[in-house]
C-alpha cells in the first residue's frame, strides 16, 4: 500500500455504484471506483449502425458467455430451469443494456411475508425509500405521467411519457374492451432535453443502445457527473478479493490492472456493487480463516436465495399493419391490473404486462422464417403485423436457487466462473402461466387474429436478485437495513444482491433509490469511518 | 430484452455441454465483428467450395418480387468473412460445404445444379448435419440478409417496415392524455401496508 486510503471504496462502476460515487463525492467524500470492466464505445452502440441487429447478437450479446468481452466471467446454468444471463461488465454495468423501463415497487412489495405469508419482509417501507425514489428521478430523467392508481402519490419529477405509437394505441383499445387498468410506461428515457441530454427520437429497440443518451444508462446519466466531483474512476480492474484489516474491518481491495498486474487500493469504508451474480463471486473469493464460508456470510446466504422474476413475451398478430418499428421498446403502456394477491387466484403476489413495439426482421426470421421458398411469405405475413408484450411477475426467495462459483471455467486472469442453479417454484410457475393467459387475453381484445408466447422457460435472466439480501436478523440475511454488512462494519452491499424480494416490475428503478438510501446513511455515519461531523 | 430467442439458452461456457462433434457457432462469434453490406471476396474459401456456398444460400433465401436473394446481397462473402475472424467455425462450415458436394451427386456439383436440386441437396444436410455448420450458415445467411441496406428498402417498400428508424429516429405524435379519462377515474389500485 503506497497511499493514504481513500474515504470510500466502490466496488463496481454499474447502476448501484454509480449512484454511491455520485452521491458520496456530492457530499465531499473522496471515493475511488474500480470496475472489472470499460467505458463503452459510443461508435460501437449497434444503433449507430444500420446492421445494429447483427452487432447485438455479436459483440453486443447479452450472455457474456456469447460476447466474451475481456472484462467478462463465463457463467455457467443449471437446474430444472437454467437462467439465460444476460448482464453487462462495463461503466454502467448492466443498465448498458437496459430497455429502460422504470417502475417504483408498490408498497406491498416491501412486506410479502406480513401480507402473505411467502418469502420476507424487507427491513424496511415504501415511505421510507421514496424520498430517494424522487432524488434518483430526478438525476435519471424519468418519463411518465403523475397520478397512476396502482401507487402512492407522489412528487411530479417526471418527464412527459414517451408517445405510444400504433403498438400503443391498440393495446389501449383492448385495455378498454376489457375495462382493465393501464398507464402509460415510466422509463428511464428523456423525452425531451434534460439535464444536458437529448430528447428521445425514438430509434426504438433501446437494449440496442442508445447514440442519442436519452436512455438513462448510469454511463451517461451518473458517471459524468461524479467524475467531475473528483471520482477517481479506475477501469479495466478485476478485483480478485476484498481485504481485511488486522480488527477485521473491511480495507480495500486487491485486483488486476488491465494488464494482469496485481494491484491494492484502500479506504475507510467498502462498498460493494457488483450485481447479483458478481456480488456473491467477490464475497465467495474473499474468504478467510475468519470468514471462511466467504466474507460475510456467517448466514450462510450468501449467494442464495437467487430471484430472476418470472418473465415471458407474448406476441400478438393483428391483420393489419402495426408501425411496429415506431417507438421505445421498453414499453408503450402497461397493466398492473393483476399486480397485488388476490384470494381467488391460486397463487401469490402479482405481475406486470408491458406493450412493446414489434419484433425487428432478423429477430423476427430467425425466430419464425423458414429457409426455402416459404421464407419470404412467412416475413411477409409476421413482420409489421406483430405486437409484443413483456410480461414480469414477482419471483418468491428460495434457498435452492443459488450462485455458486465455478471452478472449471475461469476468466483471463484465473479466477474462477459463476454457476447459476435455478428452478421455478410452484407459485412463480402459477403466476407465470396465469400472467401468460392474461396476454393473450388483452392482446386478442385489441384485434390480434392469433397470439404465440414464449413460455416460462429457459428463465431470461435479465433481473438477477437477492443473493446478499437484507434483514434484522443476521441469521436470515447478509446486510442490514442500510446495507450494511452484519459481519463486516465498514463493509456495504448496496445492489441488486441487497433486495431480500424482487417485486413484480423491473427493479433498476428501486435498486437505485436503494443505493441512493445507503450513500446518504454511509456520509451520515462518517464519524464511524472517517472522525469528523 | 430485445433479443432473439435463437440466442437463447446458452446455458454453459464453450466446452460444456452438447455433442463433442457440434460446434455452436454463438459462442465463437462475439468477437468476430463483420459489418453488412461491405462489398467484399472471400478469403478463406476457394473458388470451388465458394460456389457451392453462394448456391447454398440462395437456397436459403431465394430472390422473390423483386426482393434479391441472400447470394445477391454477398451473404456468402459474409459468412466467408465471419469463419475468418473466427478460426473454429472453418471446419464446421467446410465440413458442410463437402457434405453437400456429395450430397449433390456427381452429376455437375451443387453449384451448378438448378435451384430445385439444390434445394433437395440442402434439405437433406439440414436433416443429416451433427456438426453445427448447417445452423450457422442458415443463422449467418439471415444476418446477411436482414441487416443489408437493399433488403431493408425492400421491406420498406413491400411493407412499409422503417428499417432505418432505428438509426435516424422518427417524428411521433406525443401522448393524447384524454385516452386516460376513464382509468384516472379508478379507485386506487394499490394496497395499503400499515
Amino acid at each position: 500500500m503506497s497511499a493514504e486510503p481513500a474515504d470510500v471504496l466502490v466496488v463496481g462502476a454499474g447502476g448501484a455504484g454509480a449512484v454511491i460515487a455520485k452521491r458520496l463525492a456530492e457530499h465531499g467524500a473522496e471515493v475511488v471506483c474500480v470496475e472489472q470492466g470499460d467505458w463503452v464505445d459510443r461508435e460501437k452502440l449497434p444503433k449507430a449502425h444500420v446492421d445494429w441487429e447483427v452487432r447485438g447478437r455479436r459483440y453486443w450479446a447479452p450472455h457474456p458467455n456469447v460476447r466474451r468481452w475481456p472484462s467478462d466471467y463465463p457463467v455457467a446454468s443449471f437446474g430444472d430451469n437454467p437462467i439465460d444471463v444476460y448482464i453487462y461488465n462495463a461503466v454502467g454495468g448492466s443498465t448498458i443494456g437496459f430497455a429502460g423501463n422504470y417502475w417504483r415497487f408498490a408498497p406491498s412489495d416491501f412486506r410479502m411475508r406480513t401480507l402473505d405469508g411467502v418469502g420476507v419482509d424487507w427491513p424496511l417501507r415504501y415511505e421510507e425509500l421514496e424520498p430517494f425514489y424522487d432524488v434518483n428521478e430526478r438525476e435519471v430523467g424519468v418519463a411518465g405521467l403523475i397520478g397512476d392508481p396502482c401507487g402512492p402519490p407522489r412528487q411530479p419529477t417526471l418527464l412527459p411519457p414517451a408517445p405510444v405509437g400504433r403498438p400503443g394505441r391498440l393495446l389501449i383499445d383492448g385495455y378498454e374492451k376489457l375495462g382493465w387498468y393501464w398507464w402509460p410506461t415510466e422509463q428511464a428515457i428523456t423525452t425531451v432535453p434534460y439535464d444536458g441530454r437529448q430528447a428521445c427520437d425514438h430509434r426504438g429497440y433501446c437494449p440496442f443502445g442508445c447514440p442519442q443518451a436519452s436512455l438513462g444508462t448510469a454511463d451517461v446519466t451518473y458517471w459524468p457527473k461524479a467524475l467531475e466531483l473528483g471520482v477517481r474512476l479506475i477501469t479495466n480492474a478485476r478485483v480478485r478479493s476484498l481485504t481485511l484489516d488486522s480488527r477485521g474491518r473491511a480495507q480495500g481491495a486487491v485486483y488486476y490492472d488491465s494488464e494482469g498486474r496485481i494491484q491494492e487500493v484502500t479506504a475507510r469504508v467498502v462498498v460493494l456493487c457488483g450485481g447479483g451474480l458478481g456480488t456473491p463471486r467477490l464475497l465467495m473469493l474473499s474468504d478467510s480463516s475468519r470468514h471462511p464460508n466467504g466474507l460475510a456470510n456467517s448466514s450462510g446466504l450468501v449467494g442464495k436465495n437467487l430471484i430472476v422474476h418470472v418473465q415471458s413475451f407474448a406476441v400478438g398478430r393483428f391483420e393489419d399493419p402495426v408501425e411496429g418499428w415506431h417507438g421505445t421498446w421498453g414499453g408503450t403502456v402497461s397493466t398492473r391490473q393483476f399486480y397485488e394477491t388476490d384470494q381467488a387466484r391460486d397463487y401469490v403476489r402479482g405481475f406486470i404486462m408491458s406493450g412493446c413495439a414489434g419484433y425487428s426482421p432478423l429477430n423476427l426470421a430467425l425466430q419464425l422464417a423458414p429457409w426455402g421458398q416459404e421464407h419470404h411469405e412467412v416475413l411477409d405475413r409476421y413482420l409489421n403485423h406483430e405486437i409484443c408484450m413483456y410480461l414480469c411477475g414477482d419471483d418468491l426467495p428460495e434457498e435452492v436457487n443459488r450462485v455458486e462459483l465455478d471452478w472449471e471455467h475461469r476468466d483471463r486472469w484465473g479466477m474462477p466462473g459463476v454457476k447459476t442453479f435455478y428452478r421455478l417454484g410452484e407459485n412463480s410457475q402459477r403466476l407465470g402461466e396465469d400472467m401468460i393467459r392474461h396476454a393473450h387475453q388483452v392482446l386478442e381484445a385489441a384485434g390480434a387474429t392469433s397470439v404465440r408466447d414464449f413460455g416460462l422457460s429457459p428463465i431470461w435472466g435479465w433481473h438477477l436478485m437477492a443473493t446478499a439480501r437484507m434483514g434484522d436478523d443476521p441469521a436470515s440475511s447478509v446486510v442490514d437495513r442500510y446495507n450494511q454488512a452484519h459481519d463486516v462494519p465498514n463493509l456495504y452491499i448496496a445492489d441488486s444482491s441487497s433486495l431480500p424480494t424482487g417485486g413484480g416490475v423491473n427493479p433498476t428503478s428501486t435498486i437505485q433509490a436503494l443505493a441512493a438510501r445507503c450513500a446518504e446513511h454511509i456520509w451520515e455515519v462518517r464519524r464511524d469511518w472517517r472522525g469528523d461531523h | 430484452m430485445a433479443y432473439d430467442r435463437r440466442q437463447a439458452d446458452v446455458v454453459a461456457p464453450k466446452d460444456v455441454g452438447g455433442g463433442a462433434q457440434y460446434t455452436d457457432y454463438r459462442l465463437e462469434v462475439g468477437r468476430a465483428l463483420v459489418p453488412v453490406g461491405v462489398p467484399r471476396g472471400f478469403n478463406v474459401l476457394d473458388e470451388r467450395t465458394a460456389a457451392t456456398l453462394r448456391g447454398w444460400v440462395e437456397c436459403l433465401i431465394p430472390a422473390r418480387d423483386g426482393r434479391p436473394s441472400a447470394a445477391e446481397v454477398g451473404a456468402a462473402e459474409y459468412i466467408d468473412a465471419t469463419v475468418d475472424s473466427a478460426s473454429n467455425l472453418r471446419e464446421p462450415l467446410l465440413r458442410a460445404i463437402d457434405r453437400l458436394q456429395e450430397l449433390a451427386g456427381e452429376a455437375g456439383g451443387f453449384a451448378s445444379a438448378d435451384l430445385a436440386a439444390r434445394t433437395r441437396a440442402v434439405r437433406a444436410l439440414e436433416l443429416d448435419d451433427t456438426s453445427g455448420g448447417f445452423d450457422m450458415v442458415r443463422d449467418f445467411t439471415y444476418e446477411a440478409y436482414y441487416a443489408h441496406p437493399a433488403v431493408l428498402a425492400s421491406l420498406q417498400r413491400d411493407l412499409s417496415w422503417d428499417g432505418v428508424a432505428p438509426t435516424r429516429g422518427s417524428d411521433m405524435e406525443p401522448f393524447d392524455e384524454g385516452l386516460l379519462q376513464r382509468v384516472r377515474a379508478l379507485p386506487r389500485r394499490y394496497k395499503e401496508v400499515r
